[in-house]
This record gives C-alpha cells, sequence and structure tokens, in this order.
C-alpha cells in the first residue's frame, strides 16, 4: 500500500468517514497470476512475475487499494510447510498441504516450527527482500504481517474433518496443538515485522471459527486468536469467508478492528453484531457477482449493498472474500467507480 | 414398543455410547432393525441436518451426531441384511480431482448415510476415470462430486465429460457441491442437480431417486 492508502485506512478505522469511501480488495494467487496472464505456479516460483504482477494491478486500479499488498504467500502451504507438510503443486491450481498428523495422539509428538529457518517461510521473507527496493520505489511499503490463523492450521495440519470431531472427542490434545500453532504464529509475525518495520498491521486469514458455535469459538479460538494479534500494531485484520455469526460478537475481544468477511451475512447484520466496533471490508459476492457478473451487474449489486447499510462509517467497499478467480478489469472499474459515485 | 425417544435424543446431541445403548435396547424390545433405522436414525438425522442449515448446530455437532448414526448402523446392518432390507439408494462420493478438501464431502455422506442411503467414499482427489470405474463396478444411482476451490471445479466438468465419454452417464444422476459451485455451474457442466449444503444435498437424493421425504424427530 502506499501512504495515502494506508492513512485512508487508519482513518476509516479510526471512525472518520471518508468521500468517497476508499475501496480495497485482498488480492492473492487464485486472482492475480491469471488475470496478469500468468499461470499461477510461475507467479509462485519467479520473484520478477510476482513483483511485475502485483505492480500491474497496482497501476491498473489506482483508485483501490490491495490488501495486504505484495503479499508473498505460497497458498494454504506456507504455514503447515514448517511443520513438514507436503505442499502439492499444480501448473495453475491453487497449491495444498498435506496432513501430517494421522490422529490426534500425534500431537503428543508436534514440535513448534522455527520460523526463521523452517519451510517456505524463509522463501516468503527473502521475495519480499529482493524486491523491498522496487516496490519501495514504486511509493509503497510492506504493511502487514500475514497469516493463517491457528485454527486453519490446526486443519492443515490434522485434517478439517478430523480436527473438528477431535475437539469433541480429545479436547485436551486439540489445545496443545492451538498452543504450538499459536506460539509458532506469534513467532512468525514477529519475524515478519523484525525484516519489515514498515509493518503496522497483522493479517490472520482463518475460515475455521465460521465452523464452530459460540461455546468452542470461546474455548478454541478467542483465547488464541487474542494472543495471535496481541501486540502493538495499528490494524488487526481477520479474514473469514464462512458464516461467522457465532463468532462475530467476540471478534473485537480478540483485538480486532478490521474484517473481511462472506456473503452469508449484510453489512448491518455484521455491523450489528461486531457493536460497530469493527470495520467492515465487504461484501459483494466475489463470484456471483464480481466474477460472473457484467458491470452493469456489479453497480447495481455495489449501489443495492452501499444503500442497504445505514451509514457509511467504518465501512470500506469490497467482496466478500477474496478476489476470486476469472475477475475482469472492467467489473473492478464498475465497483471502484459506482462506489464513487454512491459515496462521493 | 420404544418410541425411539432415546435413540433420536442420542444421535442428536451426538452421544455414541448412548446412542449404542438405546439401539440395543430398542433392539432387545424387539423393535424392527428397520424401524430403528428410519424412525431413530433417519429422523434424528433429518433434525439435525435442518438444524444445521438453520444455521443453529455447528459442524463439530454435526460430526458426534454422524458417529453415532455411524455406531448405530454398525449394529444394524448385518440384521437389515438378514431381512432383506435396501438403502434407498446407493450414492457414490468423492471430492474431484485436485481438492483434498473433505469436509463438505464427510457432511453430505454422514447426513445421508442417516437418511437411509448406502454410501461409497471414494475419499479426495478422485480423477475421472476412477469415478467412472466406480458407476460401473458399484452401479450407484447417485453419484455425488465435491470440490471447494474455484480451481478445482472444473474437475466437475471433466468428470461428467468422462461419464459421457465411457457411455454411462445416462446410467447414474449427478449432483454436484461446494463453496464455488453454483446452480448456474450445475447446468452448465450437465449435472442433475446442485445443492448448497449438506441438508439440502439429502433433500436433492431423496428427489433425484423419486423418494418421499421422511418426517423429522419433531414431525
Amino acid at each position: 500500500m502506499n501512504r495515502q492508502q494506508w492513512e485512508s485506512l487508519v482513518a476509516v478505522i479510526r471512525g472518520e468517514t471518508l468521500r468517497p469511501l476508499p475501496t480495497a480488495f485482498i488480492i492473492d494467487s487464485p486472482w492475480l497470476p491469471n488475470w496478469a496472464g500468468h499461470t499461477i505456479l510461475d507467479y509462485f516460483t519467479d520473484e520478477r512475475l510476482f513483483l511485475e504482477d502485483n505492480l500491474k494491478a497496482i497501476r491498473a486500479f489506482p483508485r483501490a487499494s490491495f490488501l495486504p499488498g505484495f503479499w508473498s504467500e505460497y497458498g494454504m502451504c506456507t504455514e503447515p510447510s514448517a511443520f513438514g507438510s507436503v505442499s502439492v503443486w499444480e501448473p495453475n491450481e491453487f497449491p495444498f498441504a498435506k496432513k501430517v498428523l494421522r490422529s490426534p495422539a500425534e500431537v503428543d509428538h508436534l514440535e513448534k516450527p522455527n520460523p526463521r529457518k523452517e519451510g517456505l517461510l524463509p522463501f516468503v521473507i527473502k521475495r519480499l527482500q529482493h524486491l523491498q527496493a522496487e516496490i519501495e520505489g514504486a511509493g509503497h511499503q510492506i504493511r502487514f504481517a500475514v497469516a493463517r490463523g491457528p485454527l486453519n492450521i490446526a486443519t492443515f495440519l490434522m485434517g478439517t474433518t478430523e480436527f473438528l470431531t477431535a475437539i469433541k472427542t480429545d479436547p485436551e490434545r486439540m489445545h496443545r496443538l492451538l498452543e504450538i500453532a499459536t506460539d509458532y504464529l506469534v513467532d512468525w509475525i514477529a519475524y515478519q515485522r523484525e525484516c519489515f518495520p514498515s509493518i503496522d498491521g497483522i493479517l490472520l486469514l482463518d475460515d475455521i471459527v465460521g465452523f464452530v458455535s459460540r461455546r468452542d469459538f470461546e474455548t478454541f479460538g478467542l483465547p488464541y486468536l487474542k494472543r495471535a494479534f496481541d501486540t502493538d500494531v495499528t490494524v488487526k485484520f481477520f479474514h473469514n469467508d464462512a458464516p461467522c455469526k457465532a463468532c462475530a460478537p467476540l471478534l473485537p475481544d480478540a483485538g480486532i478492528n478490521f474484517l473481511n468477511f462472506g456473503v452469508q451475512h449484510t453489512l448491518s447484520d455484521m455491523r450489528a453484531w461486531t457493536g460497530g466496533k469493527i470495520t467492515l471490508l465487504g461484501n459483494l459476492p466475489p463470484r456471483d457477482v464480481l466474477a460472473a457478473g457484467t458491470p452493469a451487474d456489479v453497480e447495481r449489486a455495489v449501489t443495492d449493498m452501499l444503500n442497504a447499510v445505514l451509514g457509511h462509517s467504518r465501512l470500506i467497499p469490497s467482496c466478500g472474500g477474496g478476489m476470486p478467480p476469472g475477475v475482469a478489469s472492467a467489473n473492478i472499474e464498475a465497483f471502484i467507480a459506482t462506489v464513487d459515485a454512491v459515496t462521493g | 414398543m420404544s418410541d425411539f425417544r432415546e435413540l433420536r435424543d442420542a444421535v442428536a446431541r451426538g452421544d455414541v455410547v448412548a446412542a449404542v445403548a438405546a439401539a440395543r435396547r430398542d433392539l432387545e424390545d424387539g423393535a424392527p432393525p428397520l424401524r430403528i433405522a428410519t424412525e431413530g436414525i433417519s429422523r434424528a438425522m433429518t433434525a439435525v441436518g435442518r438444524l444445521f442449515e438453520e444455521g443453529d448446530c455447528y459442524v463439530p455437532e454435526l460430526l458426534m451426531s454422524a458417529r453415532a448414526t455411524k455406531e448405530v448402523f454398525e449394529i444394524l446392518r448385518p440384521l437389515l441384511a438378514q431381512t432383506g432390507t435396501k438403502p434407498l439408494a446407493r450414492v457414490v462420493l468423492g471430492t474431484v480431482r485436485g481438492d483434498m478438501h473433505d469436509i463438505g464431502k464427510n457432511l453430505v455422506g454422514a447426513l445421508l448415510e442417516g437418511g437411509g442411503f448406502e454410501v461409497i467414499d471414494l475419499g479426495v482427489d478422485v480423477a475421472p476415470e476412477l469415478f467412472v470405474a466406480a458407476v460401473r463396478e458399484r452401479r450407484p444411482e447417485i453419484l455425488g462430486l465435491s470440490a471447494l476451490l474455484t480451481t478445482t471445479m472444473t474437475g466437475m466438468k471433466a468428470t461428467v465429460e468422462a461419464l459421457r465419454g465411457a457411455g454411462v452417464r445416462e446410467e447414474v444422476k449427478v449432483m454436484i457441491g461446494g463453496a464455488p459451485v453454483t446452480q448456474g455451474y450445475s447446468q452448465a457442466i450437465g449435472a442433475d442437480g446442485y445443492a448448497d449444503n449438506a441438508a439440502s444435498a439429502v433433500e436433492l437424493a431423496r428427489r433425484l431417486i423419486g423418494a418421499e421425504r421422511p418426517q423429522t424427530a419433531e414431525g
């Protein structure tokens, strides 16, 4: 993000209502490389393509902020890789991390990885360090430390079905697993901040918290998210595009002040559930409208979305989730123009 | 004669031990295995599925109910076989090629099994030719395809095309589901139906084979 975009984001989070509202999208490998004309695997493995594709998006849509900005990632494989998870790569598909725990009992032998040395994490850092001068030369800075959340990491290590069953059948071991994942996350975030002093925000992505009840979130989600976010940064950004009515009222207690959520809930409902304490990033249907619709569909849907929510404070228009594959430039331009027209 | 309330309550709260004990008591009291399956298990899982669909039941609770159902079926299955009772239909399920996600498929499988279907789970990352082989060898009435990613949902289209290419497309109903999937995509690839959640997948399966909807635990 450039300085002006960062300052706008912080201003909205502090409660200022800007006119027009800033527009922002989470962009990463599911959309960016294919939009720029490259395969996902080339994007992951070629630093130059990574830089060029990000710069191309920034220059194509100067009125939009892209979050977290120059996101150095390897899909879902980044954090699990340090635990020894095999990363599965296809030429133009999202990579996948294979499970490493075959039973809850294997948690007893799980060790916290070292983010400085293990898995893909040094590659994440090095890619940004190699490109840092050019990123900053383009007027942008690395603003966010980024990681998958503790429950998300736990499910990649042992499987979603297995983890969500084990919180009922073997809760003590699942707490142990979440403690290891969270200790590791805290180290990983600290290491990113150490490498890039410009970081003043944390983005955690964790859809699994949306699968559990409020009681289970209080037990297995909140304490760990709270610890992961417990650091002195301005923006504490959380992404969950699963249904999250049950956990939403507790998200401010985790320290979160910026939320990207899915299309299952309205902006008004989410604002009410979070007590107006969290800036909302959302939530146009990403696939059905932003990807599959025409520019006219996007204009209509964005207008309806903005008119349906009472007041535009603590709101940054976006889609409900990350930018999905296949979104055309014309639809992004229609989105930005509509936000400008409705809120300007 | 039991009204199966204890069994239904145990399944609904995911208490495996209590569900098995209740089923054994019902059998000792002379309840026919088919009635235990339909009036106990199926009604309980239909109710659980409805709560899940309405957001009043969460994934861990549903998984525990599914475990209870599975354990009770382990007891009932040989008894049902002795009486010549057949499941509503056979369903082959799998997550398509390139996709390792299993939670959606597992939830659908659990609710289908609880709803009286025989479920054959091919697992994750299933190639189109494996689905074709399963249709040829296991002769299911329904093939269920799951995908979580937009990058892998194209595996559904490839599977439907493989079924056509192998000449077995008309032998099986194809239903699809998963986060990126829509009704429009289902129609575009020539599937027979789409469900946007696990509970509605059971309804869809019943419609595809022309079966009637059972009563819920309350009904």
